[in-house]
């Protein structure tokens, strides 16, 4: 399927889904779509899936600062040279945020290091223990998020040159 | 009445310090006999932080960083990660660079896949074929680092192009090596295709079908030894892939033996675009200006490491220092699929069907100055090196 036939199935599932869904295309080859609540999430991941734009090359977790309250999930499907991103934003205190494991094994490793890395909670994910953090990491410390500057990262410093 | 005796399952732990693999991951396998029941996988003894680290360095510092995300494939973390910020900051490295990048990938896939070769024949109790691939592999090691000035870690690329132009020295050198290697690898390809004993470990063993390598995540050789066609050079080109197109390589078998050809095949199509590349690099310059703040925004840049899609999200906040950098690498896919793959088969088989993803090993550097004048060997130290570095880079002595 050709990149360009990939972005406007992307474009039209996005209009015609039950709540109009945000769509921008901040490059040609990508497409944004913002979902507005978790329960969009494995629908529309089914939806790109039986439309055959079914590869999902990762995960991202961003954490948009403590100020937000939020932290953004970013599911990147791609066909081609089409990346049809699916942006949720869920609150950074107590996220529950469905699995596509069970519709998408592969997607299993990428949640696992989000929950870890972010703090995010995936419902119906079967391992929940740690992948890459150390077993003795402390509760309710997530690594990848902007509030959190363990020591080690102090010798870093300002950019020099 | 008589209780019928309860099956106990006995657990093997394998790892971190694995024996085999050189590299650290923890297995636990769970036999039945002989034969796998559950196998589960832990990472992270090698985690070091660095998708954290990059938010506190400097667009030019993290290229450093991420060209040492992996010890074999450096070149194509570097180059995922330049094409992204010149991407943000609106630059695009003139087309000698990117056919430069090309070159140095494709040269560096040929290290990889003999490197892996050698590994995994060493799995199958094969010595003979590891001595003689690791052997013909420092061909490629000694033309890359004639061409950068490094065997591992070769710091080819910088934001805007590349460090290193190729002369005709260079030229001749990687032609001599390519046809030296070409013969080579034909005859491994004869190898792991007839050797009666070998083919014992990789004929039928570890099958992975083409619907299972989809639905499992596979990318890459693994993937491709599946039928499955995907490969980011060939869908979405990066760098100089549409001047330079290479041919995708696909097999069926979806077992061991699949993988070795799949590898061995893509090795001749390197050679192929290997010497093409050498024949029509596009004149001009090898970097373009890069601003050191990168406008603010969002990019993906995918390429096609050795071993699969790689895959690099990056975010600019409009300073001199990402927001946010995410990587995929391929080994994660291949490894949480082939961990599922491992049921039902022997446990002898276990090590062979984890080489045959090709996880991604660590490789030691080594620093060493030849003296032209007397031919002695010296190496240098860390501080020594790094002087030398602002010495040349600046012109000026410290």
């Amino acid at each position: 399927m050709p990149t360009e036939k990939a972005i406007e199935i992307g474009r039209e599932l996005a209009e015609k889904w039950t709540w109009r869904l945000e769509a921008r295309q901040p490059e040609p080859n990508r497409l944004d779509i913002v979902l507005a609540s978790p329960a969009d999430l494995v629908p529309f991941a089914v939806g790109l899936r039986v439309q055959r734009i079914g590869w999902l090359a990762a995960i991202s977790g961003l954490d948009p600062g403590p100020e937000s309250g939020k932290i953004e999930l970013l599911y990147h499907f791609c066909q081609a040279a089409a990346i049809i991103t699916l942006r949720l934003m869920v609150p950074r205190q107590g996220a529950v945020v469905p699995t596509l494991s069970l519709i998408i094994p592969s997607a299993e490793s990428s949640e696992r290091e989000i929950a870890e890395m972010f703090g995010v909670t995936f419902d119906g994910l079967r391992a929940t223990g740690h992948l890459y953090l150390p077993d003795g990491w402390p509760e309710e410390t997530f690594p990848l998020r902007k509030d959190c500057t363990p020591p080690a990262l102090a010798g870093a410093g300002p950019s020099v040159n | 009445m008589e209780e019928s005796p309860k099956t106990e399952l006995f657990t093997v732990p394998i790892g971190p310090q694995h024996p085999a693999l050189k590299e650290p991951s923890h297995f636990r396998i769970t036999v039945d006999g002989e034969v796998v029941t559950d196998a589960f996988v832990r990472l992270g003894y090698a985690h070091r932080g660095i998708e954290k680290a990059a938010e506190s360095r400097n667009w030019v510092r993290n290229l450093y960083l991420f060209e040492r995300v992996c010890g074999i494939c450096s070149h194509i973390h570097a180059t995922a990660y330049c094409l992204g910020v010149e991407r943000l900051a609106g630059v695009e490295a003139p087309p000698r660079a990117q056919a430069i990048r090309v070159l140095v990938a494709e040269l560096e896939r040929v290290h990889s896949h003999l490197l892996w070769l050698g590994v995994a024949a060493h799995e199958a109790g094969f010595d003979t074929l590891f001595m003689y691939s690791w052997r013909d592999r420092e061909a490629i090691m000694d033309v890359l680092e004639g061409l950068t000035g490094n065997r591992v870690n070769y710091s080819a690329n910088v934001l805007g192009g590349v460090k290193n132009d190729v002369d005709a020295a260079q030229r001749d050198a990687i032609l001599r090596a390519i046809d030296g290697l070409e013969g080579r690898s034909r005859h491994y390809l004869d190898v792991v295709t007839t050797d009666a004993l070998f083919l014992q470990r990789t004929r039928g063993i570890g099958v992975m079908t083409r619907n299972q390598a989809e639905v499992m995540g596979a990318v890459g050789p693994t993937a491709r030894a599946s039928g499955v066609t995907r490969d980011v050079r060939v869908d979405a080109p990066y760098a100089a892939y549409d001047r330079f197109p290479i041919m995708r390589i696909v097999e069926t078998g979806g077992d061991l033996e699949a993988r070795f050809v799949v590898r061995l095949r893509e090795l001749f199509e390197s050679y192929r675009l290997i010497r093409f590349l050498l024949d029509n690099l596009p004149e001009g310059e090898i970097r373009g200006r890069m601003p050191r703040r990168v406008p603010e925004g969002e990019t993906i840049s995918r390429v096609e490491a050795p071993r699969g899609e790689l895959f690099y999200f990056l975010k600019s906040n409009g300073s001199d220092t990402p927001e946010r950098v995410k990587v995929r690498t391929p080994t994660i896919y291949n490894l949480t699929s082939v961990v599922k793959l491992v049921v039902g088969h022997q446990l002898a088989d276990v090590p062979m069907i984890l080489a045959g993803i090709d996880p991604c090993f660590s490789c030691n550097d080594r620093s060493v100055q030849l003296d032209d004048t007397d031919g002695r060997t010296r190496v240098w130290t860390w501080e020594q090196l790094r002087r030398y570095s602002l010495e040349v880079e600046h012109g000026r002595s410290l």
